[in-house]
Order: C-alpha cells, then sequence, then structure tokens
C-alpha cells in the first residue's frame, strides 16, 4: 500500500474514532491499527512489538508525525492526559482521492470503530493485549490467555485479564 | 637556609621511604595502581570511568569510533565538525550515569514508581544497571559505518543496519571476556538492550529496561540526543543546540504517566522551560546544520562513490572487515578516484572533493503541499524524465518519533502531560525535507524548465492510484 493511500485510511480511521466520542490520542489509534491489521486484514504494513501500553508500532508513529508534518493530522491538548490528534480540512480533501480504497475497507473500519471507539486506554491496552496474546497462543485456552496476559501486564488483575480474553474471543468470532 | 638545607631534607625524606618499601617488600617504582580514569572534554568538562571501563573503552570496537566522523562529510560545509563519533560515545556514557543517578536517588522515587520498579528498591540491581547502562551508553554507536548514517539501507545487505551491526559487536567474542571481567560481570544481551532500545533491539524488554533505555535513545529526554546536539553545535560554531542541559538533568525524573500511571521518564515543573529549550535546539539544528542541503547532496554522492568502490556495491557484515574500514580509508580512495578518471566512482568522488556537487533545483514548501502532498516526487519523476536519470537526484526525511508528551511532575505531587502545559511544545513544527536536486552544469536550464511545467507537474502528479 503506498504512502497516500495509507494515509487516507489513517485519517478516516481517526475521524471515525473521534466521531464515537474516543479521545484520539496515539494510543487509541495505534491500538485501532492494530485490531485493523491483524483481526482485519487490512494490509497497513506496520510492524507492531509489544510496548509500554500493549502492541505498538514504532512504524505507526513516525507515520503519525509525518503526516502531521504534511498537514493530515493536528495536535489538540485538553485536559491533563495526552493529546489528541484530529483529521485537518487537507484530510478531507486526500480521501476524496481514495473512495474506492475507502469504500473497501469501509466495514473493517466501522467494525473497529464501534469496538473500540469508546475505550479509554487502559480498557485498550488490555484489549489489545489480550488480542496479541491470542495471536501468539490461539490454541491456548481463556484461562491460560488470561494468565499469560497478567503475566505481561501485572497491573491487570487476573479477573479483568479474563474479561479482556473473553471480550477479544467475542470480537474474533463476530469478526469471522 | 639554602639550597644545602632542602637538599639534605629531599634525601632524608627519600631514605625514610627507602626503609619504609624494604620493610613492606614493596620495589620502589611501584605505584599504587589507579582505578579511577578520567579525560578532557570540550562539553562535560571531565569525563570520569572506571579501570573496567577502560578495557571497553580501549577495544578495537570503541577505538575504531576515533576515525569515524560524528557528521560525516558536514565539515565541507562547517569546517569545524571534524569531531568523532569517539568523543561522543564517552559524553554519552557520562550523561546516562548522570542521569541515572538523579532518577533513581531517595528522595526522588515515589512509592507509586517504586511499586512498578522493584528494581529501584535494590542497591546491588543498581550497581549492575548502573554498569549496564554506562556500558550500553558508551557502545550505542560501535557498529556505525564509515561516515555514520550516509546511505546504510543501500549499501548493507538486505537485513542489515548499524544497530544490527552493533549487536553483533556486543555479543561477539572480542567482547565477551571484558563483558565477563567486569565487576559485576555484565551480560551481553542487557546491553545490547540498553544500548538499542525496544524498536531495534529485536528482544523483549521488562519495565526498568524500557525506562533505561529511554535514559539513552529516549524521544524526549535521551542522552544520545542531549550530547550531540551540545557537541555538534559546539563543533559547528553555532549557538542553536545549546540549551541548559544541566537544569534538564537535575530535574529528570520516572513518573506515572497520566492516563495509565505506566511509569515514563519526565520531568519535575521546574525543568520544563529547559526541555522546551532542548526541543527547539533540536529543530533548529536539523534545519541549520543536519539537513543543510549541500550536506545533504555530498551524501549522496558518496554513497553513489561507495556502490561504485565497495566490492559487490555493500559494506561486509564481517567483524573484521568492519573494524577495519574507517573514514580515512574512504577518504584516501575518494580522494584517489576523484582524479582518475579510471579508477570506480571517479564522477560521484569528483562532486565531493571539487566542490561540483548537484545544487537544489526544487524544495518542498507548504503552497505546493496544498496541492500536492506528494509535490517532491511529482517534480523528481518529471525531471528525470526530461533530464535523465544521471542529472538528477532527490532527498526526503521527515522528523521521526511522536510527539513531545511526558509526564510533568507538578507542585502538588500529581503528573500531567507537557502538552497540557507547554504551548511551545504543541506549536515546534516537525521538521521535514524534500529536496529536487540537478547537476550544476544543467542548472539554468532547469530553473527554465521548472518555471514553466511547475503548475502542470504539481496539479498532474498527484498520486490517485485508487483501488
Amino acid at each position: 500500500m503506498n504512502r497516500p493511500k495509507q494515509d487516507a485510511l489513517l485519517s478516516e480511521l481517526t475521524d471515525q474514532l473521534n466521531q464515537r466520542g474516543s479521545w484520539c490520542g496515539e494510543t487509541h489509534i495505534q491500538k485501532a491499527a492494530y485490531f485493523l491489521q491483524e483481526l482485519r486484514k487490512v494490509p497497513l504494513g506496520f510492524d507492531f512489538i509489544l510496548y509500554k501500553h500493549g502492541p505498538f508500532s514504532f512504524d505507526l508513529r513516525d507515520e503519525l508525525t509525518a503526516m502531521r508534518a504534511d498537514g493530515f493530522l493536528d495536535l489538540y491538548s485538553q485536559g491533563p492526559y495526552g493529546p489528541s490528534l484530529l483529521p485537518t480540512r487537507r484530510s478531507v480533501e486526500l480521501r476524496q482521492d481514495y473512495p474506492k480504497t475507502l469504500q473497501k475497507y469501509g466495514r473493517d473500519m466501522q467494525f473497529v470503530c464501534d469496538a473500540l471507539g469508546n475505550q479509554n486506554v487502559a480498557e485498550l491496552e488490555k484489549l489489545a493485549t489480550a488480542l496479541y496474546v491470542y495471536f501468539q497462543h490461539e490454541s491456548g485456552s481463556r484461562r491460560v490467555r488470561a494468565k499469560i496476559l497478567h503475566d505481561l501486564k501485572p497491573h491487570i488483575s487476573f479477573s479483568d485479564a479474563l474479561e479482556a480474553v473473553n471480550q477479544v474471543d467475542a470480537l474474533v468470532e463476530r469478526s469471522a | 637556609m639554602g639550597k644545602d638545607f632542602y637538599g639534605k631534607v629531599m634525601l632524608l625524606m627519600e631514605l625514610i621511604i627507602c626503609v619504609t618499601l624494604c620493610a613492606l617488600d614493596m620495589p620502589k617504582s611501584r605505584k599504587i595502581p589507579k582505578s579511577e580514569h578520567e579525560v578532557r572534554d570540550p562539553i562535560h568538562i571531565f569525563i570520569h570511568f572506571d579501570s573496567d571501563e577502560r578495557r571497553v573503552i580501549d577495544s578495537r570496537p570503541l577505538q575504531r569510533l576515533r576515525h569515524i566522523h560524528q557528521l560525516a562529510l558536514t565539515y565541507l560545509i562547517y569546517p569545524g565538525t571534524t569531531h568523532k563519533r569517539f568523543e561522543h560515545s564517552l559524553g554519552v556514557m557520562d550523561l546516562a550515569g548522570r542521569v541515572f543517578d538523579i532518577v533513581v536517588k531517595n528522595q526522588n522515587v515515589s512509592e507509586e514508581v517504586r511499586r512498578f520498579l522493584p528494581e529501584i528498591n535494590q542497591d546491588n540491581k543498581l550497581m549492575y544497571w548502573r554498569s549496564a547502562l554506562r556500558m550500553a551508553a558508551l557502545c550505542h554507536d560501535i557498529g556505525h559505518l564509515p561516515f555514520s548514517h550516509a546511505a546504510e539501507d543501500k549499501l548493507l545487505p538486505e537485513g542489515w543496519n548499524h544497530e544490527r551491526l552493533t549487536k553483533e559487536i556486543i555479543l561477539s567474542a572480542e567482547m565477551k571476556p571484558i563483558w565477563e571481567a567486569m565487576t559485576p560481570p555484565l551480560r551481553p544481551e542487557d546491553i545490547v538492550k540498553l544500548a538499542l532500545g525496544p524498536r531495534k533491539a529485536g528482544l523483549k524488554f521488562s519495565r526498568w529496561e524500557t525506562i533505561l533505555s529511554e535514559i539513552i535513545v529516549g524521544d524526549a529526554f535521551g542522552v544520545d540526543r542531549i550530547d550531540y546536539l551540545l557537541r555538534d553545535s559546539h563543533h559547528a560554531g553555532v549557538s542553536y543546540g545549546r540549551f541548559d542541559h544541566h537544569r534538564l538533568l537535575e530535574t529528570l525524573r520516572i513518573l506515572p504517566t497520566p492516563a495509565t500511571r505506566e511509569p515514563a521518564l519526565g520531568v519535575e515543573y521546574g525543568g520544563l522551560q529547559s526541555a522546551e529549550a532542548l526541543v527547539i535546539a533540536r529543530y533548529l539544528i536539523y534545519s541549520q546544520v543536519y539537513f543543510h542541503s549541500i550536506r545533504r547532496i555530498c551524501d549522496i554522492h558518496l554513497c553513489d562513490f561507495l556502490a561504485q568502490w565497495l566490492s559487490g556495491g555493500k559494506f561486509s557484515t564481517e567483524l573484521e572487515s568492519h573494524l577495519a574500514m574507517t573514514d580515512n580509508e574512504v577518504t584516501t580512495a575518494l580522494i584517489s578516484a576523484a582524479f582518475d578518471s579510471s579508477k570506480p566512482g571517479h564522477e560521484a568522488a569528483r562532486r565531493i572533493i571539487c566542490r561540483e556537487h548537484f545544487r537544489v533545483m526544487y524544495e518542498r514548501n507548504p503552497a505546493d503541499l496544498a496541492v500536492n502532498p506528494e509535490s517532491a516526487s511529482a517534480i523528481f519523476s518529471a525531471a528525470e524524465k526530461h533530464f535523465g536519470a544521471e542529472s538528477v537526484r532527490t532527498d526526503k526525511y521527515t522528523q521521526r518519533g511522536g510527539s513531545y508528551d511526558f509526564p510533568v511532575l507538578q507542585r502538588d505531587g500529581d503528573s500531567v502531560s507537557s502538552l497540557a502545559l507547554s504551548e511551545t511544545l504543541k506549536a515546534i513544527p516537525i521538521f521535514a525535507i524534500d529536496y529536487v536536486f540537478v547537476e550544476p552544469e544543467k542548472r539554468r536550464e532547469a530553473e527554465k524548465w521548472l518555471e514553466t511545467n511547475h503548475d502542470a507537474i504539481i496539479r498532474e502528479g498527484r498520486a490517485k492510484e485508487d483501488e
């Protein structure tokens, strides 16, 4: 996927998250892009590793910065938390160049934004890490995966981990 | 009392020393070995290290850095920038140790952070990690190719970069005995992790290791960046890269991130302005020094030269060959090729040595970006068709890393996002360049051609490969 097309999809993702009331910080976009790429198989082309708040892509971080440099995203800070990244008018023009691409992945985008749009950073960390564990240990039972998630992120209790694993399994099932 | 008296006193003292040494059964010439050493440094005044660390400094991979320019060919534009990666590595080691001492100091660590990072409560572990951090900082650049970053993606085999070379050297049989002989012995894998960080190391990181690697390679306060900004501006003779780093270091803390409470490297409220100054310094020195158009085109010519001069067009990744290849070997070949048309890479070498480098014909600008976000690519493609591939070059770079979002410790003990407090951090532009260069012989023609065709190329060249 070339860069302009990738940027069109990322700005659409940001827009849809924002419309669903998401804070739209970098972590929100990172986790939504992770679900979009790994669960819905949209070929965004980013490498994700397990980092501070779960799956994270340094390439995606660079791309979001490049999108700010090109005027597709703007930084807004509100309250004590990190800033929001919101799409600009120029990003609307960019998206108008890619109607077929946006249509092709429209349902995937909607699925992910419906599932994650109203989640805060702590919830997103749990869910995205649970999805990461799912792909690493697909054959593992829910309790086994919850234990792995709890071991990876000790501040997430076992019961919270189990709940996140259940939620992710439901998403995987609905996504199939 | 004359000379005679003092002479007698000196003789008497020497006699006493001889008698004492004989009594202790020690030879007269033996000195107590020095375990602490220091070197002078233009940025940090003195850099201290112990005998274990000196063995690492004296190793071949570190000594090789005495022959790798910190800023590649930048000395062709800023003649003072002939400093090397060696002194930068010492500087990064020194700063890493200082930051470590500040952020783990008892009074600077909250109970919440202690719960997240139990390593902070164990003195023996702290001693180990301090040593590992300093050695990682010292070694973070040992994989650099000659002339540092210049085009390593094109000049190394698939899957290799300078970070992978750094990793291989730290883990090598040559370095292993040095790590084992240290007190306490260091695990080379830990040094790799801290030197390269989670993005490049390809290893799993604990929370503690993530924080420590941030001290070296972090986006906001990495000491690698702090040292190179100060050092490069000093040698370039520019003031852009300077900021109050003493104040910044003193106010660095490990703090909970506001949204998740996950610990991260941040700053006390009083240090926020120093952090802003660092970010401004970075923006200015990138614009004025690192991405100066002539520096960039010289790097491209150098890459063209190396692709023809190197066997198979690539640098070797084999350890002995890597250690034997420095800027000195490349410079000798470059000068020789510049004046001998039969030598490989002659044309590119001549462009550098005789200062006949390509000139800027087009540069990214806001008006064109509004019409076409890939305006420079469109101009480059059209120019390549019109003037021929050998006559034009292009160069593109956009600042990496995220926004300058880090926790700031407020007076009430709570931490908030830096971007909620600082208008300055929000306002700093993202640094980006996009150049198209043309050979000097065609510069006038290119200017006229661009004047005539600019609008049509920008408009029609907008990529719309929709699915």
